[in-house]
C-alpha cells in the first residue's frame, strides 16, 4: 500500500480484526476439550453411590438408636462397636476415612418434630466431603 | 542508509508472521483426548445400576409408625445366608425392563462377598474377614472371566448376630455391620 493507492484502508483494518476475532474463536475451542474433560472426570471420581450408601446407613442406624420415640425402637448398647465396624469398614475396603455422630440430644426442634442431628465425613483422597442432616421425630 | 519505502508491506509481513505463529502455537497446544470406546461411561451405568438395586434391597417395604422394626431383603439373606435368593432377586432386578420383567439376554455377571470385621482377631490375622456370599452362576469360583472390567459396588448392612453358616468364631455373634461388596461386569 506504500506507494500504491491509498484507498481502502478500512477494509484491510477490517480484515485485520476479523483475524483477531477468529483467533480468540479458536482458543475457545481449544480450551472446550480440556474443560470437558476434567468436568467430567470430576463427575466420575465424585464417589457418589458410596456416600448415599454411608448416608442410608446412618440413617437406619439413626433410627434403631432413637430411644426417644413412641414406641420405643430397640436400643443397641454396643454403638461404639458399630461406629468401629463402618470406619474400619470404610479404611480396609474403600480406603475412605469416614467419620460420623448420631446425636438425638441435637436440641434442634421446632412445634411438631425433634431433630437427630447426624454429621458425616468421607474423604477418600480424592474427594473430601461433609454433610450435616437432621432426622425428624414427632415430639 | 536503507530505503524508507515499502514500510507498510514490513508492516503486514510482520503481522502474518505473528499470525502464523500463534496458529501453530494453538495447534500444537490442542488437547487430544483418546477415548476408548467410551468405556468408562459404560462402567459408570452399571455402577449406579448395581447401587440401585442393592439400596432398593436394603430398603425395608413397609415402615409402620414412621419407626419400625421391618427387615430390609438383604438384610435377611445375609443373615439366612441365602446366596441362592439373593442370586435371583438381584438379577431380577437389575434385568428389569419397564412393564416387562423379561429379558432378551441377560449379561450381566455378578460376584458377592462379604466383609465383616472381628473384635478380636487370632494372632496374625486381619481384623477384616469375608467370606463368599452369592454369584451369577451356581459354581462360585469358575465363571469369573470378563471382558470387561467389572465394577465394584457395596452396601453397609446391619445384621443381628452372625450369618447361619458362618456362626462364631468366623463371624462375630453381635448386632454389627458388614459390608457387602458386589462385582459387576458384562460377560
Amino acid at each position: 500500500m506504500e506507494r500504491l493507492n491509498d484507498e481502502g484502508q478500512w477494509i484491510v483494518l477490517m480484515g485485520f480484526m476479523v483475524c483477531v476475532g477468529i483467533f480468540f474463536l479458536a482458543i475457545v475451542i481449544t480450551q472446550s476439550t480440556v474443560v470437558g474433560q476434567t468436568t467430567s472426570e470430576a463427575v466420575l471420581e465424585f464417589p457418589k453411590t458410596e456416600i448415599q450408601d454411608l448416608r442410608s446407613e446412618l440413617i437406619s442406624l439413626g433410627k434403631r438408636w432413637d430411644t426417644k420415640c413412641d414406641p420405643p425402637s430397640e436400643e443397641i448398647s454396643n454403638k461404639d462397636e458399630i461406629r468401629d465396624d463402618i470406619v474400619k469398614l470404610a479404611l480396609y475396603r474403600k480406603n475412605a476415612v469416614v467419620y460420623f455422630d448420631i446425636n438425638e440430644n441435637s436440641g434442634i426442634g421446632d412445634a411438631f418434630n425433634d431433630y437427630t442431628r447426624i454429621i458425616l465425613h468421607y474423604n477418600n483422597g480424592v474427594t473430601e466431603y461433609d454433610e450435616t442432616f437432621l432426622l425428624s421425630r414427632p415430639n | 542508509m536503507v530505503n524508507d519505502q515499502a514500510q507498510m508491506y514490513t508492516l503486514e509481513g510482520f503481522a502474518a508472521g505473528v499470525l502464523m505463529l500463534i496458529t501453530a502455537y494453538l495447534v500444537l497446544g490442542t488437547t487430544t483426548v483418546y477415548t476408548p470406546g467410551d468405556v468408562h461411561i459404560a462402567d459408570m451405568q452399571l455402577e449406579q445400576l448395581g447401587s440401585d438395586a442393592l439400596a432398593m434391597m436394603d430398603t425395608p417395604n413397609t415402615e409402620p409408625d414412621i419407626y419400625g422394626n421391618e427387615e430390609s431383603a438383604l438384610k435377611t439373606f445375609i443373615e439366612d445366608d441365602k446366596g441362592d435368593d439373593f442370586r435371583d432377586f438381584f438379577l431380577n432386578n437389575i434385568t428389569r425392563k419397564t412393564g416387562s420383567t423379561s429379558t432378551v439376554v441377560n449379561d450381566i455377571q455378578f460376584n458377592a462377598s462379604v466383609y465383616y470385621r472381628k473384635l478380636t482377631p487370632a494372632a496374625n490375622e486381619s481384623e477384616i474377614g469375608s467370606y463368599h456370599f452369592s454369584s451369577s452362576t451356581d459354581d462360585t469360583r469358575s465363571s469369573l472371566v470378563s471382558r470387561e472390567p467389572a465394577v465394584r459396588v457395596t452396601r453397609f448392612v446391619t445384621i443381628d448376630g452372625s450369618p447361619l453358616n458362618h456362626p462364631e468364631p468366623e463371624v462375630d455373634s453381635r448386632t454389627q455391620v458388614v459390608l457387602l461388596e458386589v462385582l459387576l461386569w458384562r460377560g
